[in-house]
């Protein structure tokens, strides 16, 4: 049985199938990634870029909203008006990237294999594993799983106009082969998985 | 409480904290998440924290907190790191 549970000495732990694993720790992957491509800028002579050295006290020089939908998504304007919207992404950008980062982190260590855990040999459907969940670490784990349940929405067109039917009937009414109906799954479980941990908090 | 210490109370709050923090609707948000981030961001009861959050959800948006712009824009950016759509304004421009 997957999901997060507490375990007899009041632990959190959860408990995903190897190849459920996989799919977090490669969604937490892009996340990771996504999230860490942050614009060139300036290069200077000591091959640092003017970038580098603004980050280095937690300001962008990049300040314009996210081209990319997805990151649009996760790093969302504070502000009705641009000049401000701007202003505000110039200080807190840089942060709210890194926390975002942080947290698929924290996920991604935890479900990495330990060499004595995993072998390559055994069968991805039987093979499970089970951890514990540190104790703080409960909403890096909810906030990490929103990102990549928002990361998905953006792909599988789940926007946040009122009038769109419920999405499910959408997916469920696709036909198997659709890539989409796999992505709305994964999309699903992980709700479900928030859920799972939510019930516990 | 006296209606007239209510009404003076009210206006000292206008005029001290003329910013507030707006939470939009988003799909994508579960329901008890968005109720348990209010509650941790914001140390809301579960009674006031699950109203708000049905706030969002029904009319597309709610006030969740005002304040100086400085305090509204740290809890946009706390909002933003849990994934939840937080804004701010001014309170008369809602």
């Amino acid at each position: 049985m997957s999901g997060f549970l507490r375990s007899g000495d009041e632990k959190i732990i959860i408990t995903l199938s190897s190849q459920e694993a996989h799919v977090l720790i490669n969604l937490t992957e892009q996340i990771i990634e996504l999230l860490g491509e942050e614009d060139g800028g300036l290069h200077l002579s000591d091959g640092h870029t003017v970038d580098d050295l603004m980050r280095m006290v937690g300001i962008s020089t990049n300040d314009a909203p996210p081209i990319d939908p997805v990151l649009l998504r996760l790093l969302p304007s504070a502000y009705k008006d641009a000049e401000q919207s701007a202003e505000f992404r110039r200080y807190t950008e840089h942060g709210l990237r890194e926390k975002k980062r942080a947290n698929a982190m924290t996920i991604r260590e935890a479900l990495m294999p330990q060499d004595e855990d995993w072998d390559n040999d055994s069968p991805l459907d039987v093979a499970h594993i089970t951890t514990v969940i540190e104790v703080g670490d409960e909403i890096s784990w909810l906030a990490g799983m929103n990102d990549i349940r928002l990361a998905l929405a953006v792909r599988l067109d789940i926007g946040v106009e009122k009038d769109a039917k419920p999405q499910h009937e959408k997916y469920e009414l696709m036909v198997e082969s659709d890539p989409m109906k796999a992505v709305y799954a994964v999309y699903a479980w992980i709700g479900w998985l928030q859920e799972s941990l939510l019930k516990l908090l | 409480m006296g209606t007239l210490t209510e009404t003076e109370a009210k206006s000292d709050l206008r005029a001290d904290r003329p910013w507030v923090c707006v939470v939009w609707d988003d799909p994508v948000n579960l329901m008890s998440y968005v109720t348990h981030v209010f509650i941790l961001l914001f140390g809301f009861s579960k009674e006031k924290a699950t109203e708000l959050m049905m706030k969002v959800h029904v009319e597309g948006k709610a006030i969740v907190n005002s304040g100086t712009r400085e305090e509204m824009e740290l809890d946009v950016q706390r909002l933003h790191e849990y994934g939840l759509w937080a804004t701010l304004q001014r309170d008369d421009e809602i």
